[in-house]
């Protein structure tokens, strides 16, 4: 039957139509993984992006800090006036940190690499504890408690990250390697361990929040000084 | 007197109440601290909101201190970011230290003191706008879009790592008012597509610290976007037109097909088939010429034709030596009647059994022959064809009972089925038989043979039957047979008798009839030609024995004897000869034949076999076969005329 073949025909020829359509769409470039061990089949990471990576981190290690201080200042601090009179003492003001753009440049990078993982490890304990005395408080909710237990286990990894990255420079001679050996921890807390345990939960969010942008800038200063050609 | 005096204090003490509020001095309102801004994180600077002043000059002064420390510093810089403003330079300026800054306002009355402010200068960083927003109009494959680039404000050191602006701009076309805004992240610059052809487009760029506030808009950069055509829709006009050419191609082809298409979902009503109907007439919608193909022109019979309407009967004149001659008259007359009916050459059309040499070529006393014929008979759609049918099978019955021996060795057996023309009675009832036969049939007046007059079992029959004459005047000759010559007064019973067996090779009709030999035949009855009438009939008449009786009485009253063919000359015209002279058979009774030198014309003669044969009647007993006449006929008993006699239509 004539009928049943031109029905045929023109279904293919909209078929066809259609198909090519949205071939020109289909078409898409796939992006080759991510490797860590130089296996086959994936790009080696490079400095820059370990940089980036820990970068990220920290920014968004800071970020939780910010919002964790601006819930504790919302309910529990309403008045400014008694925010003024507290004396907010960090158990980190021990670690000489560069305060000042100026200040920064001037350290080397060893430096700044190592004061960026005595933070790092200055910090890990006291957001642990702080974190259970919130999941066991229960004037905090769900949120900020899972926040507390992001935040403690982000300064975990992203110490362990900036460890990377130091030994990334280090082989490619960039720094020096007396890096390692600042990574103890006895060695970089204070010998008064009490002294962050009184610290209230206020205070703690306060100065983990400064602490946190203090190494996010020194990473990011680090890697301009090292890399500059990258979004610098 | 007293009173005046009364009234003197009191207004004294008015004067100076009054004079007194004039002169109040307060010490100053208190300040307020409104913001305090760093553009590059390297600076800052505070402004400050003065109160009341209290009427008299008062000073600000601005103080501050740093974190866990409790040295109390003064501003710097009153002047630099103009009224009521501290700014604090780069060496006075520590990041990540928290400073706590008091506004003191002080007159000669006293000072006032502002709520204390606690400033990082990381949480104040605003930036400047961004500079150098440059818009270009690119091209590209899907049409123009925007660049928008720009650059990081003057201060603000993003190279170094120090701060991280992240960008964000808006744009608008001219005339709108809603902003369509686009974060830009860190980059410096960005692409915007999907523009109105020449539209005039706005531009603003702005930008943000990860942890500070927005800048401003920078001022409005215009652009035109000059005219295209829009890529999109040429992709759907193309598609559009291919579709449209696609489906035109596909109609056309449907088109041409048409016919098969047809043919496949509506399937042709299969037309009639009747012989002699003309579709196309119908179709043109005379109906009147279709049906009028139909008629037989001789049939109704009409006031113009012959009042003697011919009905063919087929009659065969049985003599043993002249068998031939009459059987290949007979043929010669068939076939006349087959070129003279001019038929169109439609196979299954009814047709006159005179018509087709097939008919002589059917087998014998089969009744599938004779239903074709019927059949055919049928499809002429008349009612006569249908009648002698009835007749014919009528017949037929007759008819083997009869005929005795046809020879079947000759041939094929024919079976003639118009053979059978009922005649009975007919003396008696010419007319009664009118309405069944309505149209002057070519029947071929045949008499079969038939054995010695003694058997009397001719065949009779059926006297209702009769032929159905046309109106009123019908002629039509009978082979009368008289199976009593003896006895003239029986009244001769006119019996067509049907030629149903009889073996006539229509392949060499010549030698067949030639070798026929029919069994004693015995004609009975001699016709007459009477005359011929218009339409080149020839119309027999039987001729009485006394015709041929030298002293009988000729009741031949009309027209003159033609009852011996003479032979068929080359223009295939039967040629009847008139016999004056009765001769007499030896072996039959007596035998009248009258040479008639006239010659017929008939264009039913047209017949090829040329054989001259002479169409000798038999005699029948002549004696005594007195025969009332009859109005139409006059019969006489002189031979038989072994034609085919078709009416021309």
């Amino acid at each position: 039957l004539p009928s049943s073949f031109l029905c045929v025909t023109v279904s293919a020829v909209w078929v066809g139509l259609v198909c090519l359509l949205f071939y020109s769409r289909l078409v898409r470039v796939g992006a080759a993984p991510i490797c860590t061990n130089g296996q086959a089949g994936c790009h080696i990471l490079s400095l820059a992006d370990l940089f980036d990576r820990v970068i990220q981190h920290s920014a968004r290690m800071h970020g939780i800090s910010s919002d964790l201080h601006s819930e504790f200042e919302q309910y529990f601090f309403p008045s400014k006036n008694h925010i003024g009179r507290v004396n907010r003492i960090c158990h980190t003001s021990t670690i000489l940190t560069p305060n000042g753009k100026e200040n920064a440049q001037r350290l080397a990078r060893e430096e700044l690499t190592e004061v960026i993982l005595k933070l790092l490890v200055a910090w890990r304990d006291p957001l642990w504890h702080f974190q259970q005395s919130i999941a066991h408080h229960h004037d905090f909710n769900n949120f900020s408690s899972n926040k507390a237990l992001e935040m403690s286990d982000m300064v975990h990894e992203l110490r362990k990250g900036v460890e990377k990255v130091a030994e990334k420079m280090q082989m490619l001679g960039i720094i020096s390697n007396s890096v390692n050996s600042l990574t103890s921890p006895e060695a970089l807390i204070p010998s008064d361990r009490a002294e962050w345990r009184l610290m209230k939960d206020y205070v703690l969010l306060y100065c983990f929040r400064r602490d946190s942008n203090k190494v996010q800038n020194y990473l990011k200063i680090l890697k301009c000084r090292i890399i500059p050609q990258h979004e610098c | 007197m007293r009173r005046a005096v009364g009234s003197v204090p009191l207004l004294l003490m008015l004067f100076f109440i009054g004079h007194a509020k004039e002169t109040r001095y307060s010490p100053p309102g208190k300040p307020k601290l409104t913001s305090c801004r760093s553009p590059e994180k390297e600076t800052f600077t505070c402004w400050w909101e003065p109160g009341s002043d209290g009427g008299l000059p008062t000073t600000y002064a601005l103080y501050y201190r740093k974190e866990n420390s409790d040295a109390v510093y003064e501003c710097p810089d009153y002047h630099t970011a103009g009224e009521n403003s501290c700014f604090f330079n780069k060496n006075d300026t520590s990041i990540w230290v928290n400073y706590n800054i008091t506004v003191v306002a002080t007159n000669a009355l006293g000072s006032n003191f502002s709520d204390p402010v606690d400033v990082d200068v990381v949480y104040i960083v605003q930036p400047h706008t961004p500079e150098n927003v440059t818009v270009t109009v690119m091209e590209d494959k899907d049409g123009p879009f925007l660049r928008v680039s720009w650059e990081p404000p003057r201060k603000a050191d993003t190279r170094s790592g120090w701060i991280t602006l992240i960008y964000e701009l808006r744009v608008k076309l001219e005339g709108e008012e809603e902003w369509e805004e686009h974060r830009a992240g860190q980059q410096k610059m960005f692409n915007i597509f999907s523009l109105r052809s020449g539209g005039m487009y706005l531009v603003q760029v702005r930008c943000k610290p990860d942890h500070g506030f927005w800048s401003e808009w920078s001022s409005t950069t215009y652009i035109k976007v000059p005219d295209y055509f829009p890529r999109e829709t040429s992709v759907w006009i193309l598609i559009a037109v291919f579709s449209a050419f696609i489906f035109f191609i596909l109609t056309w082809i449907l088109n041409l097909k048409s016919n098969s298409v047809k043919h496949c979902l509506l399937p042709p009503v299969p037309g009639p088939k009747i012989k002699g109907f003309d579709k196309q007439l119908l179709k043109n919608g005379r109906s009147e010429e279709v049906f009028s193909a139909l008629v037989v022109p001789g049939f109704p019979p009409t006031t113009s034709s012959d009042c003697e309407d011919l009905l063919v009967e087929y009659l065969e004149v049985y003599t043993p030596e002249e068998q031939e001659l009459i059987l290949e008259e007979g043929k010669d007359l068939q076939e006349g009647c087959l070129k003279s009916k001019g038929s169109p050459s439609d196979s299954d059309s009814g047709r006159g059994s005179c018509d087709s040499h097939t008919l002589l070529m059917e087998k014998c006393g089969e009744g599938e022959g004779k239903e074709e014929k019927h059949q055919e008979r049928a499809q002429k759609g008349k009612r006569q064809q249908k009648h002698q049918t009835g007749w014919e099978e009528g017949d037929v019955s007759h008819t083997r009972e009869d005929v005795l021996s046809p020879d079947m060795s000759e041939g094929r057996v024919k079976t003639w089925p118009s053979v059978f023309s009922p005649l009975p009675q007919y003396s008696s009832r010419p007319l009664d038989h009118q309405g069944s036969l309505e149209t002057a049939r070519q029947l071929c007046l045949s008499d079969s043979l038939f054995p010695p007059p003694s058997t009397s079992s001719h065949l009779s029959y059926n006297a209702k039957e009769g032929l159905a004459l046309g109106s009123g005047q019908q002629e039509f000759y009978l082979g009368k047979k008289q199976t009593h010559p003896s006895n003239p007064q029986s009244q001769p019973r006119w019996h067509l008798q049907a030629h149903s067996d009889f073996n006539i090779s229509s392949m060499d009709r010549k030698q067949a009839a030639s070798g026929l030999q029919l069994p004693g035949f015995r004609s009975t009855e001699y016709v007459e030609v009477q005359r011929v009438n218009q339409e080149d009939m020839v119309i027999l008449q039987p001729l009485f024995s006394s015709s041929c009786q030298r002293d009988g009485h000729l009741q031949i009253g009309q027209g003159e004897d033609y009852s011996k063919v003479k032979g068929v000359d080359s223009g295939n015209m039967l040629l009847l000869q008139r016999e004056v002279e009765v001769k007499r058979e030896e072996e039959d009774g007596d035998r009248y034949s009258c040479d008639i030198q006239d010659r017929v014309t008939e264009s039913c003669y047209t017949t090829s076999t040329a054989a001259s044969s002479q169409v000798t009647g038999k005699p029948t007993s002549c004696a005594g076969t007195a025969m009332p006449v009859q109005e139409e006929m006059v019969l006489a008993a002189n031979g038989y005329v072994d034609q085919n006699i078709t009416s021309v239509h």
